[in-house]
């Protein structure tokens, strides 16, 4: 079972908000994760295939079957709240038992695959509780249940887990995975949280004002950013503005980075973009050549501008001359000089607003 | 550490409401009860006048179908003013509020100004080919009495269901229709149940309202419509004038008034308490 947008678009009523010509796949099993600053239209792309609101233009398919039209209640998809939404006047197992009661299965029937489903993410035991007896965390797993014991055709995550405590919200992260693909259905999750994302996600849709700027693997959102954008909104990066030369080397405001500059002629303005953690402290390495490429590594020298202690690693900004140079390294050692190696070195387009250190 | 104040303050800060409560209304009931209880035969006139039980059938009939009426209404104008936005919202509660302050007598001239005999909106009708005598006719019913009625019943149920509504999460609703109810099957299986404790309330207040309400009905029907509160007058007003069995009559009134007010807070303490627990 197949979830598709194709060319959607739609804007509030009375505001320029909303998304633009949006077009997505997500197939049975798969879980695609879309992330995006607030307001960027990501809980607009679930409302859309949750029925919720009409698209403009632009169809909503599921399984092959054009849904556009269709009320929430006749698209049969599962969907978990922020606020998990749960029926406080109802029992737990009667909340996942809800689905089956309007589908007019009979209550013996329903009582027993409510706590079947209870049974399936480890809340059979206060199936007789009401929700406000429950923590955060179990209130979770039991939308998670309710969600998806009429088999839906598809699982909508809204923020899920932005509710729950960091530790808790790591738990539940694995727990959604397990319940995900315990069922093989084809799920939705849209988070802010970028590490969530990249954590459970097969795929990563990246959303800015409306629109879609790069869909791909987790590794591929992170390794290859289409744009300095999508670096700076995924993990940690170093972005610079830089103009290629003819000989091999980017000139930047902290200095040339010697890079391949394949695709780019002489005279390109680019963003020159590094994640952190392949920066090196020149310490840890000897001058010259890298070992994995054939160009030398670029050098800088200064001073600390911070030092943070995050446990396994330190994350450190490093003032050079003309602009800082942000390095995560395990290394318990003072730092002034670092290396960037050629293969660190990603070349983007232009993007004149995003220089620095991101986020 | 609560700052607390001394006793005697206390006791003077209470003191004016004990004795507005002593002097209007322990002082009055104690009246009326001796009156009805040392005439013996009060209460045995009462029983035995036929006027009396239908004055009963009608004020009961009158105090359920107007605020059931006014529920249904209040309840729809409540869920519509929940989505307004807070300035419109504001400025529709305060227009809805005003009915609250007007007289009954008031609200029974402007009603036959509008739909009497030779109302505004009877004359216009009858352009259009129905019987004034018929349309006129109307609001001097007991139908007509407990439409005037629902005109300052539908504000008190807006006031009291208002809140209710506007605490309930709506996610719950569309959790609902995501989950396969319909939109009527949504509101009936989730919502109602959680706000029921308000619309009970809402709906004994303005029973008990309507049980006791005097000036409206008597504008507007005279004694023509036999209600409680128009069989008391006629008690104390007319030839005959019977005052021990209107004492009674008034304590059959009072007592149904506490009862129902006594139910409505019954259903919204336990409401509130499953709340607090659930």
């Amino acid at each position: 079972m197949t979830l598709k947008y194709e060319n959607v678009s739609f804007t509030y009523p009375g505001a320029t908000t909303g998304i633009f010509d949006i077009s997505l796949e997500i197939d049975k099993g798969e879980l695609l994760a879309i992330i995006g600053a607030s307001g960027s239209g990501k809980s607009t792309i679930l409302k859309l295939l949750a029925g919720f609101v009409s698209p403009d233009h632009g169809r909503i398919v599921i399984d092959g079957k054009d849904v556009s039209a269709l009320s929430p209640e006749s698209r049969r998809l599962g969907v978990v709240f922020q606020n998990y939404a749960l029926f406080p006047h109802m029992r737990l197992w009667e909340n996942v038992a809800y689905p089956l009661k309007v589908r007019g299965v009979a209550r013996s029937e329903r009582h027993a695959r409510a706590v079947e489903m209870l049974d399936r993410v480890g809340m059979k035991s206060r199936a007789d509780d009401l929700p406000a007896a429950l923590s955060g965390g179990q209130q979770q797993r039991v939308a998670l249940a309710r969600a998806l014991v009429f088999e839906p055709q598809g699982l909508l995550l809204d923020e899920p887990l932005s509710a729950l405590d960091a530790s808790l919200r790591v738990e539940m992260r694995d727990e959604i995975l397990r319940v995900q693909r315990a069922s093989g259905i084809a799920t939705l999750l849209v988070t802010h949280d970028q590490e969530e994302a990249l954590s459970i996600a097969d795929k990563i849709a990246v959303m800015r004002d409306g629109r879609l700027i790069q869909i791909g693997t987790p590794r591929e959102l992170y390794e290859t950013p289409a744009n300095a954008y999508v670096a700076g909104f995924v993990g940690q990066s170093n972005l610079w503005q830089g103009k290629v030369r003819s000989d091999g080397m980017v000139d930047t405001e902290i200095g040339a980075f010697a890079c391949d500059t394949q695709g780019h002629s002489s005279g390109d303005a680019v963003t020159v973009f590094v994640r952190p953690e392949r920066v090196l402290p020149a310490a840890a390495g000897g001058e010259g050549q890298d070992a994995g490429g054939d160009r030398p590594a670029s050098h800088f020298s200064g001073a600390v501008d911070a030092d943070r202690y995050l446990g396994p690693i330190r994350r450190i900004d490093l003032k050079v001359p003309g602009g800082l140079i942000r390095l995560e390294t395990h290394l318990r050692d003072a730092v002034t000089s670092v290396r960037v190696p050629a293969d660190a070195i990603r070349l983007l387009p232009a993007h004149r607003s995003q220089t620095g250190v991101f986020p | 550490m609560s700052v607390r104040a001394s006793r005697k303050a206390l006791a003077a800060f209470a003191l004016p409401g004990c004795i507005t409560l002593g002097l209007f209304f322990l002082l009055p009931v104690g009246t009326v009860m001796t009156g009805a209880l040392t005439d013996g035969g009060a209460f045995v006139r009462l029983v035995n006048d036929p006027v009396f039980w239908n004055g009963l059938k009608g004020t009961l009939i009158l105090g359920t179908a107007a605020p059931l009426f006014s529920l249904v209404v209040g309840f729809c104008i409540a869920l519509t003013l929940n989505r307004l936005a807070p300035k419109a919202k504001t400025a529709a509660l305060i227009a809805i509020s005003l009915p609250l302050t007007f007289s009954g007598l008031i609200v029974a001239y402007g009603f036959i100004l509008l739909v009497g005999r030779a109302g505004f909106v009877t004359l216009l009708l009858a352009e259009l080919g129905f019987d004034p005598a018929v349309v006129g006719g109307f609001i001097f019913s007991p139908f007509g009495l407990g439409l005037a009625y629902s005109y300052y019943l539908v504000p008190r149920v807006v006031l009291i269901v208002l809140p209710a509504i506007g605490n309930f999460d709506r996610n719950q609703l569309i959790a609902a229709r995501s989950l396969g109810a319909g939109a009527g099957r949504a509101m009936i299986d989730v919502m109602l149940p959680q706000i029921a404790p308000s619309l009970v309330a809402a709906f004994c207040l303005t029973s008990a309202v309507a049980v006791g309400a005097y000036g409206t009905a008597l504008a507007l029907v005279g004694t023509q419509v036999n209600i409680l509160p128009l069989v008391l007058y006629s008690k104390i007003s007319e030839t005959g004038t019977d005052l021990p069995a209107a004492s009674a009559a008034s304590l059959v009134l009072i007592a149904i008034c506490v009862l129902i007010i006594s139910l409505g807070e019954a259903v919204g303490r336990k409401g509130s308490t499953s709340r607090a627990r659930g």
